[in-house]
């Protein structure tokens, strides 16, 4: 009861320090001018994040000169004032190299200037090409979804210097807002008061630092003229966007792995030196990174207003909290203390996954395509699939853990080796509880709206693959053709069908109706981490021949 | 169960086992993993024809309900920790059986529906193959209507369908049957339309070409269907009839700017350009390709770019190694040594002497014993973008022949209407090309026979799931 009242209070305690870091600095209002964008209307803190993502690959911006990032908001709105300077600044991510090649551009750097990019007749050839395949309608392929973005920078890029693309003002009877450059003359006037003060309070933080007097003062200036300008085109701050603003800046699920790694390397020295230390203590810090992670949830369906397992980005954070909690409960039943470990490790692994990669796995909040818009459904059905997996991932974090015990030492460890076997097969369980009923669900669904029930869609496939797949381990297990080392190694090995499933119809086979979900980028990634367990799997195999020779 | 017979016992030994029922989920597995590379690659048709409703899936799942029954029937008499392994494989045979009937015996297909219109022929995944005759060109009737799937048939120049038509000869004649060949199937075909020049006496004349002033520069074909149907386009302040008869029938509009082009012969047309509101052409002549036509409309001439007297549209057709969005089906047809194109959903013409005949391949549609009025249709959007959030129809049933009312309801996603054993699913909608309004809804109809039945496997494959996860493994081996 102690640790509980201590775990409660801890997180207050870090919820509320978070909240003061992040708040209230001056110069800042900016942040919460609402804009209407991609279907929604969302601080223009986000607004300029994502676009800093599009056009950089990352959500601040480091000079090339400089080491200081500066945030999204002052970069962008700064190209309104001086779009001429702009692009004579490497500010346009381009990774393909075959696009750098193409374009003459040096292979080795990633940003580029966009006089550099877009002058000349070779990009408009790459627009070109990219509206050839556009209307023969074929699948675009790596390479064009490239050159995609490109286009896409390009035109946002013009779009925004040209004040279109920042939509500030409602207009009466129209669902669409006006653009900047389409203001009314009482709130242009204000708007350019804004930028004259944005533009001194820029200046003024290059010349004299951020904290210094007169930064501060200019960005009071700056505040005011915003909170000015905000008032007078009448839109209503909400509490939303407020709450995203500080879902943006308080970064919650950045401190959920934190928290996760702490918590798995104190119970690994808990664990590995059997030290006397309290296992409350690795409770209590997994508790808060639990917390938090649901904490990040709920800001998520609150900014939404739907379940948050519409995208890749989401499931993934879903997933390794399912995975958590899995291990949070069969950790209280066994008390193994491995399973707990494994999945920690599952989730601190996903989580950085999730963080890392925004271009792959998009963590911005999009409208819902309209056969979604049924949250009941979608709530039932993905949820109970996608936590299936997240119970697999489990087995998963398990069966790489046993078998680093085979390869340390099977004899020596043949008891700890039994108890993750167990778990793994416990896991596999509860996956294969979810998974099946899900896949139903989804045929309920899929029938309810659609009038069919089964229609071999790739995505529905797949998830039958993967229940195909762990029933014939769990069918071998029960008739002992699979024991320790073969449970193990079938956690591992059968993940790939999970990652296939979750991760390969999306983004690798790219077909059917799921096609809401479809991404690009990061196959190397994945077949790295699938080979990379293929070889571990072979070298824990050929230790375990070598040790039952000795023996 | 225990046999006498040593190789029954065997037999059944084997079909109990785990060396069996493995295998068979493994090949299942396999099967449908191949499945989906194939829909990857190809498309959902192309997956569907090849794996999920190929004998090699038949097979496996037959062998899944034999091996299913039998582990069933090995364990006889049932104890209370049989119950929930029985409740699981019971179940899985529901849902394949289920599945199986709603194949055979349910409908599946697509009603379109336009706006302030009505439709009551559902459109099914079937093809039919169908041919009409007629001697004067009015009056045709069906002489052949057949379900094919050349998917599977495997047509080539040597292994053609072939058909021989003799409608209309006289009983003993000695005439030489009309032959008909269906000789290639193409299943991706990126088709091009082109005018060639037609045999048939009554076939339209077809126009190309080009209005422009200093400003504008617009090219358009006009195609007649046949000599007596006028065919028209607007184009800004102007409309141009091809094949109106003016000097008999007077204008058409009085009330626009009109221009008539008739074909004289193979080489001339003829003209006539009116102003608004006057009776009288201010300008008239004859014209051939080449020809330039000034007019009074801001500078802008018309200038004929192509001619042809009888004109027909002709498919090119492209064969393609894979589907893409832009692709359909095209079968070659040879009637009386000549080759032609035919699209799915479309038809083709072809002649004798005496007769002629359309010929069309097409998916199959299905009468139902009402049709549906589409009311109203809206999309909303999501706020200042032109991605759809939601759309929804108001239809109204109508008896078939008397237009009667029957009720009124509301389809929208995920808000199915059921009527008379069907249900009515919003699926998609129609836009027009130029402006991107909704033109017609989209439904997908349905009679599923086999519904209850997967839902009740559904249930009880579901609970035995979850008992068998509650079971507590009691023994290391169960067998």
């Amino acid at each position: 009861m102690k640790s509980v009242l201590n775990f409660v209070f801890l997180f207050l305690v870090f919820m509320t320090t978070l909240n003061s870091t992040v708040h209230g600095a001056t110069g800042d209002r900016l942040k919460y001018l609402p804009v209407q964008d991609g279907g929604r209307v969302k601080p223009f803190d986000s607004f300029a994040r994502e676009t800093l993502e599009l056009l950089y690959g990352r959500s601040s911006f480091k000079r090339p000169t400089g080491n200081q990032s500066e945030p999204a908001y002052l970069i962008v709105m700064s190209f309104l004032l001086s779009p001429e300077s702009w692009v004579e600044v490497p500010l346009f991510e381009v990774n393909n190299l075959e696009i750098k090649k193409y374009l003459g551009l040096n292979a080795e750097e990633k940003h580029f200037k966009g006089n550099d990019l877009f002058k000349g007749e070779k990009f408009a050839n790459l627009i070109q090409q990219l509206n050839d395949r556009r209307e023969a309608k074929e699948k675009l392929n790596p390479y064009f979804q490239a050159v995609q973005r490109l286009e896409n920078q390009f035109y946002t890029f013009r779009e925004l210097t040209a004040g279109r693309y920042i939509k500030v003002m409602p207009v009466e009877g129209s669902d669409s807002w006006l653009g900047v450059s389409a203001l009314p003359s009482a709130q242009q006037s204000l708007f350019v008061a804004l930028s004259q003060n944005l533009a001194r309070y820029l200046g003024e933080m290059g010349q004299s630092g951020a904290k210094s007097e007169a930064t501060l003062k200019a960005g009071k200036e700056l505040d005011s003229s915003v909170d000015q300008f905000i008032s007078s085109v009448q839109t209503v701050t909400s509490n939303k966007i407020s709450a995203e603003v500080f879902y943006n800046d308080a970064h919650l699920f950045r401190w959920v792995y934190i928290f996760y790694l702490l918590a798995a390397l104190i119970l690994l020295y808990i664990w590995i030196r059997n030290s006397s230390l309290n296992m409350n203590i690795v409770w209590v810090i997994t508790w808060i990174g639990f917390l938090l992670h649901m904490t990040g949830f709920a800001f998520r369906v609150y900014l939404a207003e739907r379940p948050p397992v519409t995208n890749m980005y989401e499931t993934v954070v879903w997933v390794s909290w399912g995975a958590v909690l899995f291990s949070m409960i069969l950790e209280k039943i066994y008390k193994y203390k491995s399973i707990l470990l494994a999945g920690l490790l599952v989730g601190v692994f996903s989580m950085v996954v999730a963080d890392m990669a925004p271009a792959i796995l998009d963590p911005s909040i999009q409208p819902l395509e309209a056969v979604l818009r049924s949250n009941y459904w979608l709530i039932i059905h993905v949820m109970t699939i996608t936590i299936s997996y997240a119970a697999f991932f489990l087995a998963f974090g398990l069966g790489d853990l046993g078998l680093v015990y085979y390869v340390i030492d099977a004899q020596k460890y043949r008891e700890q080796i039994k108890n993750i076997s167990t778990a793994v097969y416990r896991a596999m369980q509860i996956g294969v509880a979810f998974l099946a009923p899900g896949i139903i669900l989804g045929g309920v669904w899929a029938d309810y709206s659609w009038g069919r029930f089964w229609g071999w869609d790739p995505k529905e496939t797949w998830a039958l693959i993967v229940l195909l797949g762990y029933i014939i381990v769990l069918h071998a297990r029960l008739v002992n053709w699979l024991q320790n080392f073969g449970m193990l190694v079938a956690g591992v090995i059968t993940f790939n069908l999970v990652i296939m499933a979750w991760y390969g119809v999306n983004f690798v086979l790219g077909a059917g109706l799921h096609s809401y979900g479809f991404g690009a980028g990061g196959i190397e990634y994945v077949l790295i981490f699938t080979l990379a367990h293929v070889l571990f799997l072979a070298y824990a195999a050929v230790v375990r021949k070598t040790q039952e020779k000795t023996i | 169960m225990q046999f006498k017979n040593k190789t029954i016992q065997k037999f059944w030994r084997f079909s109990t086992s785990f060396q069996m029922g493995i295998p068979i989920i493994a090949s299942l597995m396999i099967l449908i993993i191949w499945g989906t590379i194939v829909e990857s690659q190809y498309d959902a048709k192309t997956a569907g024809k090849l794996v999920y409703q190929s004998w090699m899936m038949y097979t496996v799942m037959g062998l899944l309900i034999y091996n299913l029954t039998i582990v069933m029937v090995d364990r006889l008499p049932w104890k209370p920790n049989h119950y929930p392994f029985i409740l699981v494989h019971i179940g899985i045979i529901a849902l394949i059986y289920g599945g199986w009937v709603t194949q055979h015996y349910g409908l599946d297909g697509t009603l379109s529906v336009p706006i302030q219109k009505s439709n009551g022929m559902v459109m099914v995944q079937q093809t039919d193959f169908t041919i009409y005759a007629t001697f004067n060109g009015e009056k045709y009737s069906k002489i052949y209507d057949q379900e094919v799937d050349f998917f599977k048939q495997n047509i080539s120049e040597n292994k053609p369908v072939q058909f021989n038509l003799d409608y209309g000869a006289d009983p003993g004649s000695t005439s030489p049957p009309q032959d008909l060949k269906i000789v290639k199937y193409v299943p991706y075909a990126r088709a091009t339309q082109k005018i060639v020049k037609s045999q048939d006496p009554v076939a339209g004349s077809s126009v190309k070409f080009q209005l422009s002033n200093s400003n504008v520069q617009q090219i358009e074909t006009l195609t007649q269907q046949n000599k007596n149907k006028t065919t028209e386009t607007t184009l800004g302040l102007l409309t141009i009839y091809l094949g109106y008869n003016q000097k008999k029938l007077g204008r058409k509009n009085p009330h626009v700017n009109e221009v008539y082009l008739n074909a004289i012969d193979q080489q001339n047309l003829d003209y006539s350009l009116f102003n608004k509101n006057e009776t009288a052409p201010y300008k008239k002549g004859q014209a051939k390709i080449g020809s330039v036509v000034p007019t009074v409309w801001m500078g802008l001439e018309i200038r004929i770019m192509d001619y042809v007297q009888l004109a027909k549209q002709d498919w090119q057709v492209v064969e393609l190694g894979r589907p893409t969005a832009a692709t359909t089906e095209a079968i070659q047809i040879v009637f009386n040594g000549k080759p032609e194109w035919l699209l799915l959903n479309d038809t083709v013409k072809v002649f004798t002497d005496k007769v002629a005949y359309i010929m069309a391949y097409h998916n199959r549609q299905i009468p139902l014993d009402f049709k549906l009025y589409l009311d109203q249709f809206e999309v909303s959007n999501y706020q200042g973008t032109r991605k759809a959030k939601e759309y929804a129809s108001r239809v109204t049933v109508k008896s078939k022949d008397s237009d009667q009312a029957v009720t009124t309801q509301p389809i929208s996603m995920n808000e199915p209407m059921k009527y008379a054993g069907y249900t009515f699913y919003q699926a998609s909608f129609e836009k027009d090309e130029k402006t991107g309004l909704p033109v017609a809804s989209i439904f997908s109809v349905n009679r599923d026979p086999g519904r209850w039945i997967k839902y009740l496997g559904s249930i009880i494959f579901s609970l035995g799931i979850i008992w068998l996860f509650y079971q507590r493994r009691k023994r290391r081996t169960a067998v």
